[in-house]
């Protein structure tokens, strides 16, 4: 397996800020990758440099062997790098239809796009029914379920989610990551940036842990859910 | 990484932060000096333009009174046009000596400023512009239409014996201190609790009516306060020239005094001063050095307008923007003289036991300190509430849980008054509180944190929670302007409180960071730390016994990991051995089944169901509606 996503010496400032610290990680086509880490890690940074929306300071960052680091955000979801923002971000007075068009917007087959839509109402059967109505007026699982359909209409290659659990309700949140699993095994890859290190790591063929802006543990899903310092830091449980 | 380690990173980059602060202030301060420099040039070679500049100046003051609190009003002409007619009038047909004749026409100005501004403040951004262009308007139409009182549009009978205009020599120092006495009016109110409600209105006008600041009031009384100086600037103008034209009062007027403010800056008091003094002065200079080229009579005002375009390219934000960041934030470390920790990791840092001073004891009812009876809120024909009812006892911790869009943060907004309920009743300590405004029910003592945060978020971790120690700084604004040690003390006071509150939650590093750069969980627990400042009562102050206090935490752990989530809970059940009552929606069931003393489930509106924790826990429609079958 390939590495899709391949990060290099990643650095991200804000102001005097320095809120990433020389990040490598790599990202192999077709798996889950999470990230965990106390707040203020820089795991929102990391998204946020590889979408483009914040430029990075220094590192590379290659997507499928091409060089995407500094390029405008646009750009980059047209080669297929995706995010779903932490806190939803949808236009709320624009139908759920409409919202999901606006995923599509850098595509141009409309046959694939419209298969996208077929593929997206099938995982979120609750944004067919609701797909004329405000996007403004869904509760906030619905508001997460959108912002991810929106994300998938991209046809990303690889799709980065900030914390889709949050807020959610506990029945909502079980079913959150059984839709991140079919998004994986449907063959968009996943990097994923979570609160509920368990359910997250639970998932995911590879864990990230962050900690001031580097990584200090990587690791396979299971391992890291054994592992001492994420036992007692984000599980809050008492180690060993 | 070591401890010294990090430490000395930290140091490399305050350095180089500093380097960069460094150049940012030295290139604005050269700025600020080149635009004073023009002015005084302006003063030297062109005494003439002296009273438009001066005049100018304090047009820039009324601006940034109402441009401060994104009030966009074009009303700044009309109000000059009121004062200026106004003084003419006082002092020719009422006989008024003119040092009285001004001020009196300024004052009311400022009287049809309140009446007007009460349905006319309601309005906002474009429409609240057209509106006040509207009253512009109507004022120079009424001068042209009355000309019995007014003289018509030139003022015919009044331009008379203008006392003021004779007085060439003087009448400029007048102007300049009567200037500076505005300006330092101006300067010593944005250091007290009512410059910093009216940089949090500014910020989030919702949040800051929470901490139970009178919006409506603040809004009022600015727009009155700008009108006094347009009213007054209009009076010197029309003294200094010595006749009146209504056509010196067109809109185009007020869309220039606009312009100061928008470019010097809004967010603090010189910025409109600023903008007033660079485009006051540079026409003026533009007219005197380009004025060889007799052929090209338009270039300076070509020159003056790309100066314009630029200037509001390269400092979107305002001449001010530059070193709002750099040099006002090392003024407020410097000055609360705090030396900042290392930051604690929230896991480390210690469960707070103490300091948090005890709440309730002031109370004159008994029983349940919260009543919901039967309260609902319909929003068109959806029910997002309906006939919700239940008590919440004093000193204790109630959970409310439920479906995401079961009605909860709707059920917060309703007990807050951010939203009124359509009917029902919610008691707190027997006073029914359904329908008050939002600041009312804050100065009862309800608190409450948000689901989307909503922090003051160019302003710093520690000025937010001093703004939730607004209600319990009463300060009085001449005290301020006069800088008694009083008000010193109290501000000092105030601001140790908020550090402290900041220790407790374990956010003191970040004290001086803009708030909306921290991350989303560290953003939530200032929220809560800003709700405690406004609940906590004084300390040794006898005379405030503290009243009952109620704290409503709408997802205060979203965000947060489990450790995180688990210190906040040790944390909430704290304040309960404090006296204070808390509401907390949560959907960290951990957390919730481990501090809650009773859990109300809501559903589509309805309370589905109330209980003791593990009676809640079991209830099958619970567990079919939120938690899931196990």
């Amino acid at each position: 397996m390939a590495a899709l996503l391949e990060v290099k010496g990643l650095e991200v400032r804000y102001g005097g800020i320095e809120a990433v610290r020389g990040l490598d990680f790599s990202v192999d086509e077709g798996t889950i990758v999470t990230m965990i880490g106390a707040n203020g890690a820089g795991k929102s940074s990391t998204l946020l440099a590889l979408s483009g929306i914040v430029k990075p300071r220094s590192g590379s960052i290659s997507l499928g062997g091409r060089e995407i680091a500094g390029l405008r955000p646009d750009r980059i979801v047209g080669l297929g790098l995706v995010q779903v923002p932490e806190g939803r971000a949808i236009l709320s007075p624009l139908s759920v239809a409409e919202n999901l068009e606006l995923g599509a917007w850098t595509r141009k087959d409309k046959a694939a796009v419209a298969a996208d839509l077929e593929r997206v109402y099938a995982l979120f059967p609750r944004l067919a029914e609701r797909s004329k109505q405000v996007a403004g007026s869904l509760s906030g699982g619905e508001q997460q379920m959108l912002a991810i359909g929106r994300a998938m209409l991209a046809a990303p290659r690889i799709l980065l989610l900030d914390e889709p659990s949050m807020g959610l309700a506990p029945l909502l949140v079980a079913s959150i990551f059984t839709t991140i699993k079919e998004i994986a095994k449907s063959g968009t890859t996943v990097l994923l940036v979570e609160q509920n290190a368990r359910q997250a790591l639970k998932i995911a063929d590879k864990g990230l842990v962050l900690s001031h802006g580097k990584l200090i543990l990587a690791g396979s899903g299971a391992e890291l859910l054994e592992n001492k310092v994420v036992l007692e830091a984000f599980l809050g449980k008492e180690g060993g | 990484m070591s401890s010294s380690n990090a430490a000395a990173e930290a140091s490399k980059e305050a350095g180089g932060k500093g380097r960069l602060k460094t150049a940012s202030t030295i290139a604005s301060i050269v700025f600020l000096v080149l635009i004073v420099l023009g002015d005084i040039w302006v003063w030297i070679r062109n005494p003439d333009d002296l009273d438009r500049l001066l005049i100018n100046l304090l047009l820039g003051l009324s601006a940034f009174a109402t441009l401060h609190l994104r009030l966009l009003s074009l009303a700044s002409a009309g109000f000059a046009a009121i004062g200026a007619y106004a003084s003419a009038i006082f002092l020719v047909k009422l006989g008024m000596p003119i040092w009285l004749s001004m001020p009196a026409a300024a004052s009311l100005s400022a009287l049809i400023a309140l009446v007007i501004g009460l349905p006319v403040l309601r309005l906002k951004d474009v429409y609240l512009a057209v509106a006040t262009l509207g009253f512009g308007e109507i004022v120079r139409v009424a001068i042209i239409l009355l000309p019995d009182l007014t003289g018509g549009s030139t003022g015919a009978n009044l331009s008379t014996g203008f006392p003021y205009e004779a007085m060439k020599q003087t009448r400029a120092w007048i102007l300049a201190l009567v200037l500076i006495g505005f300006a330092w009016i101006f300067s010593a109110t944005s250091r007290t609790r009512t410059g910093r409600a009216l940089r949090a209105i500014r910020e989030n006008a919702d949040a800051a009516a929470t901490m139970g600041i009178d919006v409506v009031g603040h809004r009022l009384a600015s727009f009155a306060a700008s009108a006094f100086l347009a009213g007054l600037a209009g009076a010197f103008y029309a003294h200094s020239v010595g006749s009146l034209d209504a056509g010196d009062f067109k809109f185009s007027r007020a869309v220039d005094v606009l312009t100061y403010a928008v470019l010097g800056g809004s967010g603090v008091w010189f910025g409109p001063l600023l903008g007033a003094g660079f485009l006051t002065a540079l026409p003026i200079l533009l007219r005197d050095s380009l004025s060889f080229l007799k052929d090209f009579a338009q270039l300076p005002n070509i020159v003056n307008g790309l100066a314009l375009m630029l200037a509001i390219i390269f400092m979107p934000g305002g001449f001010t923007s530059v070193f709002e960041g750099a040099l006002g934030r090392r003024i407020e470390a410097g000055k609360s003289g705090v030396k900042l920790p290392r930051r604690k990791r929230w896991h480390s840092a210690p469960v707070p036991a103490d300091g948090i001073g005890e709440a309730s004891g002031g109370r004159k009812t008994e029983g349940p300190i919260l009543s919901l009876v039967e309260v609902s809120r319909h929003f068109g024909g959806v029910e997002a509430l309906s006939k919700v009812g239940f008590d919440l006892a004093e000193g204790s911790i109630l959970g409310l849980i439920g479906p995401n869009g079961a009605g909860k943060t709707t059920l917060i907004n309703a007990i807050t008054g951010v939203i009124p309920p359509s009917s029902g009743r919610i008691v707190f300590d027997g006073r029914d509180m359904a329908g008050l405004a939002p600041h009312r029910i804050a100065r009862a003592g309800i608190a409450r944190t948000y689901q989307n945060i909503q922090l003051f978020g160019e302003m710093s971790v520690i000025e937010n929670v001093v703004v939730g120690r607004h209600i319990h700084i009463d300060t009085l604004l001449p005290e301020a302007w006069l800088s008694l040690p009083g008000q010193r003390r109290e501000e000092s006071h105030a601001r140790k409180e908020a550090h402290a509150l900041l220790a407790r939650l374990g956010l003191d590093e970040l004290a001086y960071a803009r708030a909306s750069t921290l991350s989303y969980g560290d953003q939530r627990r200032v929220e809560i730390a800003r709700a405690l400042a406004m609940l906590t009562p004084e300390n040794g102050d006898s005379q405030k016994s503290a009243g009952p206090r109620l704290l409503l935490l709408d997802e205060p752990a979203a965000g947060m990991n489990e450790t995180e989530t688990e210190k906040l809970g040790d944390f909430i059940a704290t304040l309960k051995t404090h006296g204070y009552s808390v509401l907390v929606v949560e959907h960290h069931m951990d957390l919730i089944m481990k501090i809650c003393d009773r859990i109300v489930v809501l559903d589509f509106g309805r309370k589905i169901a109330e209980g003791l924790p593990e009676e809640v826990s079991r209830n099958p429609a619970v567990l079919e509606a939120y938690l899931g079958g196990e």
